[in-house]
């Protein structure tokens, strides 16, 4: 009965990693999230944003999980390469910055854009989840 | 009915329990709220030292596609001309994960510069760390608002 009792008040985990261990992983994730909008999956994206999960997207609109896999499902990406991602951590809330350059094919018209990220991760039941994004495009 | 009393001693404890998270994660969006608000009342006296209290060492923050880190904005602040900008926030949404707290929101802004007035209106996400015994901005961008 303690021990229920002690549970239910604790919080969601602790990761216990350093950066090093940490950003691998996190790493991984930022390229299956990539991955998910060439292959029109959203199988693996379902894992790894939290259900609270939201997107700020280039347009400044507001998009909720179940927003962002419609998005995969119909994704024009052709092309979708990361860089110069970096992880700083914070305990159990990791933040990633990088910049990625997608191509595809909206219309009929071929785009290519290069916009920078954030994205928060937090260590929630043993895994790390994603809880909130931001997309802005790369000024030229 | 000694199984009865032990399962409503349960039951009552975990109901206090969630409304004592609650109650927590209300009082964590009030305090989000003062801060986001206090970052906008330093900024506009460009208090340098209030700005780097609030903000943690490795704050990542991004605008107009440009990453910038705690350093660059606060010479950018020490540097600015004073009353050369404003800022007006919009209602804003606060989601807490325990010792993390993402802030969502509007807002506008005004900037003069070469005598001309720019008029924007972005959207935001910030992200909050307890660290320390206080809440720290870690990671902070904003995106501009299509017309």
């Amino acid at each position: 009965m303690v021990i229920l009792l002690a549970c239910a008040g604790t919080s969601s985990g602790y990761a216990g990693d350093s950066e090093s261990e940490v950003a691998p992983k996190i790493l991984a994730m930022e390229h299956m999230w990539g991955q998910a909008y060439l292959n029109k999956d959203p199988k693996a994206l379902e894992r790894i944003l939290d259900d609270a999960f939201v997107n700020v997207d280039s347009d400044g609109l507001l998009e909720t999980k179940a927003e962002v896999l419609a998005e995969v499902r119909t994704s024009s990406v052709l092309q979708f390469l990361t860089e110069s991602m970096v992880v700083h951590l914070h305990g159990n809330t990791a933040i990633v910055t990088g910049v990625f350059l997608i191509k595809g094919v909206a219309r009929g018209k071929p785009y290519a854009q290069r916009e920078r990220f954030v994205d928060t991760w937090l260590y929630k039941n043993g895994q790390w989840v994603s809880i909130a994004g931001l997309v802005t495009r790369v000024e030229q | 009915m000694r199984t009865i009393v032990l399962l409503l001693i349960l039951v009552c404890s975990t109901l206090l329990s969630l409304s004592a998270q609650e109650s927590a994660d209300g009082d964590v969006a009030t305090a989000i709220r003062a801060l986001e608000s206090d970052w906008v009342a330093a900024q506009s006296r460009d208090d340098n030292r209030a700005l780097d209290l609030m903000f943690d060492n490795a704050l990542v923050y991004i605008e107009y596609g440009r990453l910038v880190t705690k350093g660059d904005y606060l010479s950018r602040v020490k540097s600015a001309k004073p009353q050369l900008s404003q800022i007006v926030m919009e209602p804003m949404t606060v989601r807490t994960f325990g010792s993390t707290a993402i802030a969502v929101g509007t807002y506008r802004d005004k900037s003069v510069s070469d005598g001309k007035a720019h008029f924007g209106r972005w959207r935001f996400v910030d992200t909050w760390v307890y660290k320390n015994g206080r809440w720290m901005l870690v990671a902070a961008a904003a995106a501009p608002l299509s017309k």
